[in-house]
């Protein structure tokens, strides 16, 4: 059950220092925002750590120490999970020093002790857990540093820490926030696949998206990747794409068979979504926590813009992106042409120019929103016509069509505003055209 | 498909304790499984007129050879031959080069849509099943899907729809469409063969897809032996 490792009654921490300086001391204070439950210090030489009461030894715990965190070093680990037997049901081992050092015998050991011990295992070699909503953060990162994305939707796994930080900050950034994140490390017991049994059913992610370097076993990952892909988003970022084609020369399947190319292959046989590199993947990741994709939801998107230019670099990313920046419909082509100037460029991409105002775009929407499946709306703010109001319409628009909606908007401090309460209303927005695109393309996939 | 596993152990059972089978043992086995191979025959020195009599010409002679890859790499291929005595003289080459076991001698087959189809065993996904585009030139087109095996033929048909080259097998400058079901059931064999886990790669390459029907052209395999 991994109920404890995010819902545990108390959280023990093996190895806590009273130095804001070691990691025993940084994860100590982090621990110590965990709302739901007591945290217990274990140091030998201490009686009270940071202002709350500090255990001598394990013996000494009460039972309530159901979330065991360990930061002593590696050689020690399996011998503190078997004192554990009893107390804790889970483990987070921050501890480096094991298969990925190549100490596997090491390892093999806490996997035989915590299995004696009956606790589960996340780690060796990991951060654990952050879960914002709970106030829960097992990892050595200070406070600020990363700065942590905001309690939100979006559920991450991640196989490597460093990663896992940067995540934190793109996230952050673009305003995007989650729901539980992992870091795994060594997977010696917990594995990806089990996190992804677990957000299948987690009602408080609703995307879950995973940086992997590797996997174990192959068949099991996917399989759990599909089941969870079949009940919400799954986004896979991969690292290690070095072309490498089997040793074996002897046929060409063998030569042209890189472990990257199958990996890939399979994502897409499963219908399991890939990012091509971080920057897309974290974009993703936003799109979809914003808005619930549409099964089939189709290809034909509207650009509405006030900057023809981004209309034209909007057009040309959705037609790379196997969009299709479909005409306007005959019959309605005239009634648009006639209701505005002559020098509005009346086709898709729609450009209302510098002239634009708020109910241009009020009125080209109410037209055409039956007849394309996304919307890309650019409302340039260093225009005089363009106000908050655009974010009303823009609200309407997917309250009134359910369909995804993507928003670009400029940097003053208008743009700045409306960002803001675009994304209040549940419309999410990116610097550039081709971002939104993508990000677009993303909820429609 | 537990019918077509049995019947893939019994055949492998059949193929004694070699690694590498050389050409004709493959496309024997392939037949077996219900997929079309050339007409031709097998022979280890000049052959008669009765054996190549009721072979439509022209003919192509291929050296037999478990050393090489490649046969066409290393000139172990004559084609273009009409007469007894051009297939003689082929022969009389062909086993010339070294490691040289036979030569196949089969009906040429008319040129339409080159393509792969493979089997390995991936150590990450173990046995997984290839389709490409290509044919000869495959490795530099690098046009390849990779699904896990053994694949249903839903699957296989999903999985040709996902090439680059796709319009290609649709037809294109007034060329008919590729007899997909075909290259699909194509698929569905390899994927099952691979799939055993009995067998270390296996090669179709090319399969010539025509609008009706598919041909295994050139294929590889290599059988997992202990030791």
């Amino acid at each position: 059950m991994l109920e404890f490792l995010f819902n545990p009654p108390g959280v023990c921490l093996i190895g806590a220092s009273h130095s804001p300086e070691k990691l025993g001391g940084i994860i100590l204070k982090n621990l110590l925002r965990y709302g739901p439950g007591r945290i217990y210090p274990v140091n030998p030489h201490y009686d009270e750590l940071m202002g709350i009461k500090a255990y001598r030894d394990i013996k000494s715990l009460p039972e309530t120490a159901a979330l065991a965190v360990i930061v002593r070093p590696a050689p020690e680990v399996p011998g503190i999970l078997s004192e554990l037997a009893g107390k804790s049901k889970c483990a987070v081992i921050i501890s480096a020093g094991f298969s990925e050092v190549g100490r596997t015998e090491l390892q093999e050991e806490v996997r035989r002790a915590a299995k004696e011990a009956a606790i589960r295992v996340l780690g060796p070699n990991c951060m654990g857990v952050y879960y914002p909503a709970n106030k829960l953060d097992t990892s050595f990162l200070p406070e600020g540093r990363p700065v942590r994305p905001r309690s939100g939707n979006i559920g991450v796994t991640s196989q490597s820490g460093s990663v896992m930080a940067s995540i934190y900050e793109a996230l952050e950034a673009s305003d995007a926030g989650v729901s539980k994140t992992v870091h795994y490390g060594n997977a010696a017991d917990i594995d990806e696949g089990e996190l992804y049994e677990y957000f299948a059913r987690d009602p408080e992610t609703r995307v879950v998206v995973s940086y992997i370097e590797s996997v174990g076993d192959g068949r099991r990952f996917i399989e759990k990747a599909a089941m969870l892909a079949r009940e919400k988003p799954l986004l896979v970022l991969k690292a290690g794409k070095g072309s490498s084609g089997v040793k074996a020369a002897f046929s060409h399947t063998g030569r042209l068979a890189g472990s990257y190319e199958v990996f890939s292959s399979i994502l897409k046989q499963f219908h399991i979504r890939e990012a091509a590199n971080f920057e897309r993947f974290i974009d993703a990741a936003k799109a979809l926590s914003y808005q619930e994709p549409k099964k089939r939801g189709g290809r034909k998107v509207l650009i509405l813009t006030n900057g023809g230019g981004d209309g034209v670099l909007a057009s040309d990313e959705s037609m790379k992106e196997g969009l299709d920046v479909a005409g306007i419909p005959e019959n309605k082509y005239l009634r648009l042409k006639s209701s505005f100037p002559p020098y509005y460029g009346v086709g898709n991409p729609f450009d209302c120019t510098a002239e634009s105002k708020d109910e241009d775009y009020e009125n080209v929407l109410r037209e055409l929103k039956d007849d394309y499946d996304g919307f890309i709306i650019i409302a340039l703010t260093v225009v005089s016509g363009i106000s908050e109001r655009i974010v009303g319409i823009l609200k309407n628009l997917r309250k009134g069509t359910g369909k995804p909606v993507v928003f670009v908007t400029g940097k003053d401090e208008i743009g700045q505003k409306m960002e803001k309460m675009a994304e209040e209303a549940g419309v999410p927005s990116y610097p550039m055209p081709e971002r939104a695109v993508r990000a677009l393309k993303s909820i429609l996939e | 498909m537990g019918e077509m596993e049995e019947k893939i152990k019994e055949l492998i059972k059949g193929t004694g304790d070699k690694e590498v089978l050389l050409e004709h043992e493959v496309k024997g086995f392939l037949k077996e499984l219900g997929l079309s191979v050339p007409c031709g025959v097998f022979v280890t020195g000049p052959c008669s007129a009765l054996q190549i009599k009721h072979l439509k010409k022209p003919l192509i002679a291929k050296a037999a050879s478990r050393l090489y890859s490649s046969k066409s790499d290393i000139g172990g291929v004559r084609g273009d031959l009409r007469t007894r005595s051009e297939v003689n003289a082929a022969i009389k080459d062909l086993m010339e080069i070294r490691g040289a076991e036979g030569v196949l001698v089969e009906e040429m087959a008319a040129g339409r849509l080159e393509v792969i189809i493979g089997g390995i065993i991936d150590p990450q996904f173990g046995p997984v099943v290839m389709f490409g585009l290509g044919g000869f030139f495959v490795e530099a087109m690098r046009d390849i899907v990779f699904g896990l095996a053994p694949i249903a033929k839903e699957d296989a048909l999903e999985l040709i729809h996902r090439i680059k080259g796709i319009s290609l097998l649709k037809g294109i400058r007034g060329k008919p469409p590729a007899d997909v079901e075909a290259i699909a059931r194509a698929i569905v064999v390899i994927s099952e063969i691979i799939g055993t886990g009995l067998v270390e790669e296996i090669d179709i390459n090319p399969l010539m897809a025509y609008s009706e029907g598919a041909m295994v052209l050139d294929a590889k395999m290599r059988v997992k032996r202990p030791g």
